[in-house]
C-alpha cells in the first residue's frame, strides 16, 4: 500500500483520518495498560457465563451464558467489525489469562512450521459451526459454558507451550473470522509515514524492546503475530493489541481510515502473510466465511427441515450427527468446488486470464468476502438488535440468584428493536456486501485481464449474485429454531 | 416436603450438595498440596461432580398438563393443567401463569395467566408466533402461598 508522503503522484491525496489524534484518544490509545483494562470487565463476564452456564437455569432465554453468547457478543462483534475494526480482539480475555499465565510459564517451544498456516483454523471453525448446529449450542447454556471454558484451556495449553501469539495466529477460530471480517472495516493499524520507517535504525515494532543486561527482560513487545508495520497490509492477521504502538520510538503508528474492503482488491507481498493469491488455506478459510455464513443462516430456516428430511430419505441415515456431516460437506466442500471452479474456468476461456484454474479460483475468492460478510451481519445484528434489551432480565435474574436484588424483579418483556425495522437494516446489509463483492470482483477483473475485464468479472459477479439471492431467499423464511432432527 | 440445601446461594438438591462439597474439599486439600494445576482440576472436578444441573426440589402438588391442538403449530394453543395433593385430590384456588419461550434465546417470550375452569384444573391461551422448540413453564402459586413451578418442552412447532 503507498503511503502519501511517499508517492508524489498521490501526494494531493487527503490524509486519511487517525483515529489515534482524535483528541482524548491518542493519550487513550497510548497507555500502556488500556487493554488489560479493556480485558478486565470481559474476563468479568466471561466467568460469570461460564458459571451461569454450569449452575444457572438450563433455560436459553434465562442464562447468561446463552444470551451473551449467541445475542449480544456476536451480534456486537459484527457491527464493531463494520464500524471501525478488530477491537474484539484487543479487548479479548483469554489473552489476559494467557498474559497472567507467561508470568509463571515460560514457552520454550516454536509454533511447528508445518503448522504456519490458517488449515488448523479453518477445521476448527468448521467444526464449531458444526457443534453449534449438531449440539444445539443456542439452545444449551451447559454446552456454550463448556465451549468458552474449552476456549480458556485452549489458549494456556497453546500459549503455554508455544511463543509468540501462537493461538491467535494459528488457531483461534473466531480471530480467524475477526481478521477475515476486518478486510472490510474502515480502520486499520499502519504507518503514518513510511520515510520514518526508512530511517528507523530500531525496527522496535516487530522486535520490541528489552532491558540492557545479560537476561534480556522484554520491556515492550513488538508484533507478537510477525506483521512488520512499513510493509503490513490490511487487517489481516492483526489483533489491533497495539503493541507496534507502544512500541515506536517515533510516534509513527496510527489507527488510520481507508476504503473498507481495498485490502481485498490488491495483491501485494504482505509481511507475515505473503501475497493472498498464493494462500490456498486463506482462500479456504475466506469459503468457509463466506459459504458457512449462508449455512449457518440455512441452519435457522424452516426450509432445512425439508432438505434433511429429503436427504435422510435417500442416504437412509436416521441420525443428526452424518446427516449434518453430509449438509456441510454439500455447502462449504461440493457446492464452492463446483461454483468456483466453473467461474475459474470460464474466467480462462473468456477472459483470457494466464493463471492457472487453482490459483485463479484462489484468488477471486477473496471477492466474496463482502457477500459473506454481510450475511453474517444480516443474521447476527437480527438476533443482537431484536434481543438487544433481553441482558438486563437476565442480568437482573442472575444477580437475584445469587442475593443481590440491586437490579429489581426481572423485567422479561423487555425486548429489543421491534423487527420491522430490523428487517430493511438486514437487506441493507446484503445489498451492501453484494455491492462490496461486485466491486473487489471488478478491481481484480481489471489488474488480470485489463483488456477484456468485463468477461473476467462475469462470471464471478454471478457466483455472487447465486448466493446473494439465496441469502435474500433465507432472509424471507420463516424462522425455524429447532434442535430436533427430522421433526417434522 | 421440599428438601432443599443452599449453597453459595445457587439451589442445590440434598445429593447434589453432598457431592459439591466433598468436591471442593478435595480441591482445597490438593490445592495446598500442588500449587495451581491442582487448583484448576479441582474446578473441573467439581463443575463435573453434580453442580451441573441443580436438582428441583420434591413436590408435593403433582402438576400434568396436556396441550392441543397436538402436534403444534404456529398460532394459538390451549394448554390446560391439572393439580393434584399427594392424596390424587385436586388443588383448587391455585393461581397458574404460563411462560412461553423459544429455545434460542432473545426471542419474544409470551405470558398468560390460566384461569380455573373447574376445581383443581386450569386453562390458559398461547400463542405459539415462531416455528421452532419451545419451552412453557408452569408457575404455579398454592393457596397457601408456596410455588412451584413444572417446565414443559414444545418441540418441534411448525407452520402450518
Amino acid at each position: 500500500m503507498s503511503n502519501p508522503t511517499h508517492n508524489p503522484s498521490v501526494a494531493a491525496e487527503p490524509l486519511p483520518f487517525d483515529l489515534m489524534k482524535v483528541p482524548g484518544l491518542r493519550r487513550l490509545f497510548h497507555w500502556r495498560h488500556l487493554r488489560t483494562v479493556l480485558q478486565i470487565p470481559l474476563l468479568i463476564v466471561s466467568v460469570a457465563m461460564i458459571l451461569d452456564g454450569l449452575l444457572g437455569p438450563s433455560l436459553a432465554p434465562k442464562n447468561l451464558a446463552t444470551t451473551l453468547s449467541w445475542v449480544h457478543f456476536r451480534g456486537a462483534l459484527v457491527l464493531v467489525l463494520l464500524c471501525a475494526g478488530n477491537f474484539f480482539c484487543l479487548a479479548c480475555p483469554f489473552m489476559l489469562v494467557r498474559n497472567v499465565a507467561r508470568r509463571i510459564f515460560h514457552p520454550r517451544l516454536n509454533w511447528p512450521q508445518k503448522l504456519r498456516n490458517k488449515w488448523l483454523s479453518v477445521g476448527l471453525f468448521t467444526l464449531i459451526l458444526f457443534c453449534y448446529e449438531e449440539f444445539n449450542l443456542w439452545s444449551s447454556p451447559w454446552w456454550t459454558a463448556w465451549l468458552i471454558a474449552g476456549y480458556f484451556s485452549a489458549v494456556l495449553v497453546v500459549d503455554g507451550l508455544f511463543k509468540h501469539a501462537s493461538f491467535c495466529k494459528f488457531v483461534c477460530p473466531i480471530g480467524q473470522f475477526n481478521f477475515v471480517a476486518s478486510t472490510i472495516s474502515p480502520l486499520e493499524v499502519k504507518v503514518r509515514d513510511l520515510e520514518v520507517c526508512d530511517s528507523c535504525g530500531t525496527k522496535d515494532c516487530i522486535r520490541g524492546r528489552r532491558a540492557p543486561g545479560p537476561e534480556l527482560v522484554v520491556l515492550q513487545r513488538g508484533c507478537e503475530l510477525a506483521l512488520f508495520q512499513p510493509l503490513k497490509v490490511g487487517n489481516m492477521d492483526c489483533t489491533f493489541c497495539l503493541d507496534c504502538v507502544h512500541a515506536c520510538p517515533h510516534d509513527n503508528i496510527g489507527i488510520l481510515s481507508r476504503l473498507p474492503a481495498s485490502e481485498l482488491m490488491v495483491d501485494p507481498r504482505r509481511s507475515g502473510i505473503g501475497r493472498f493469491s498464493q494462500r490456498k488455506d486463506l482462500a479456504a478459510l475466506a469459503i468457509v466465511f463466506s459459504f458457512g455464513a449462508l449455512l449457518n443462516a440455512f441452519g435457522m430456516v424452516s426450509p432445512v427441515y425439508a432438505l434433511e428430511s429429503w436427504l435422510a430419505g435417500i442416504l437412509h441415515v436416521n441420525s443428526k450427527a452424518p446427516m449434518l456431516g453430509v449438509l456441510f460437506a454439500l455447502f462449504l466442500v461440493l457446492e464452492p468446488a463446483v461454483l468456483l471452479g466453473m467461474a475459474a474456468w470460464l474466467t480462462q476461456i473468456w477472459g483470457g486470464s494466464r493463471r492457472a484454474l487453482v490459483p485463479l479460483a484462489v484468488r477471486y475468492t477473496y471477492g466474496l468476502v463482502p457477500l459473506g460478510f454481510g450475511m453474517w451481519l444480516a443474521h447476527y445484528s437480527f438476533h443482537f438488535l431484536t434481543g438487544l434489551y433481553t441482558v438486563v432480565p437476565v442480568t437482573q435474574s442472575a444477580a437475584a440468584r445469587l442475593g443481590w436484588n440491586v437490579f429489581g424483579s426481572p423485567r422479561w418483556t423487555l425486548l429489543g428493536i421491534p423487527m420491522r425495522y430490523v428487517q430493511p437494516l438486514e437487506i441493507g446489509f446484503l445489498v451492501l456486501g453484494f455491492a462490496g463483492s461486485l466491486l473487489v470482483i471488478h478491481q481484480l477483473a481489471e489488474s488480470d485481464c485489463a483488456e477484456r475485464p468485463l468477461r473476467a468479472f462475469a462470471p464471478w459477479a454471478a457466483v455472487a449474485l447465486l448466493l446473494w439471492v439465496a441469502a435474500m431467499w433465507m432472509m424471507f423464511q420463516p424462522m425455524d429454531m429447532r434442535g430436533t432432527f427430522l421433526a417434522g | 416436603m421440599i428438601r432443599e440445601i443452599r449453597l453459595f446461594s445457587w439451589p442445590l438438591g440434598v445429593e447434589g450438595s453432598e457431592r459439591c462439597v466433598s468436591a471442593i474439599a478435595l480441591g482445597i486439600a490438593r490445592t495446598r498440596r500442588s500449587g495451581i494445576f491442582a487448583e484448576f482440576a479441582c474446578v473441573a472436578v467439581l463443575l463435573a461432580s453434580g453442580c451441573s444441573k441443580p436438582i428441583a426440589p420434591s413436590a408435593d402438588v403433582a402438576i400434568e398438563y396436556g396441550i392441543s391442538p397436538e402436534p403444534v403449530r404456529v398460532g394459538p394453543a390451549v394448554l390446560t393443567v391439572k393439580l393434584r395433593d399427594a392424596a390424587g385430590a385436586p388443588v383448587a384456588g391455585a393461581r397458574v401463569s404460563l411462560e412461553a419461550d423459544m429455545s434460542h434465546p432473545g426471542m419474544a417470550p409470551v405470558f398468560r395467566n390460566a384461569r380455573e375452569i373447574a376445581p383443581g384444573q386450569y386453562q390458559g391461551a398461547l400463542e405459539f408466533a415462531m416455528a421452532g422448540d419451545w419451552v412453557v413453564m408452569i408457575h404455579v402459586t398454592l393457596p397457601d402461598g408456596r410455588t412451584q413451578e413444572r417446565e414443559v418442552s414444545v418441540p418441534g412447532v411448525t407452520t402450518n
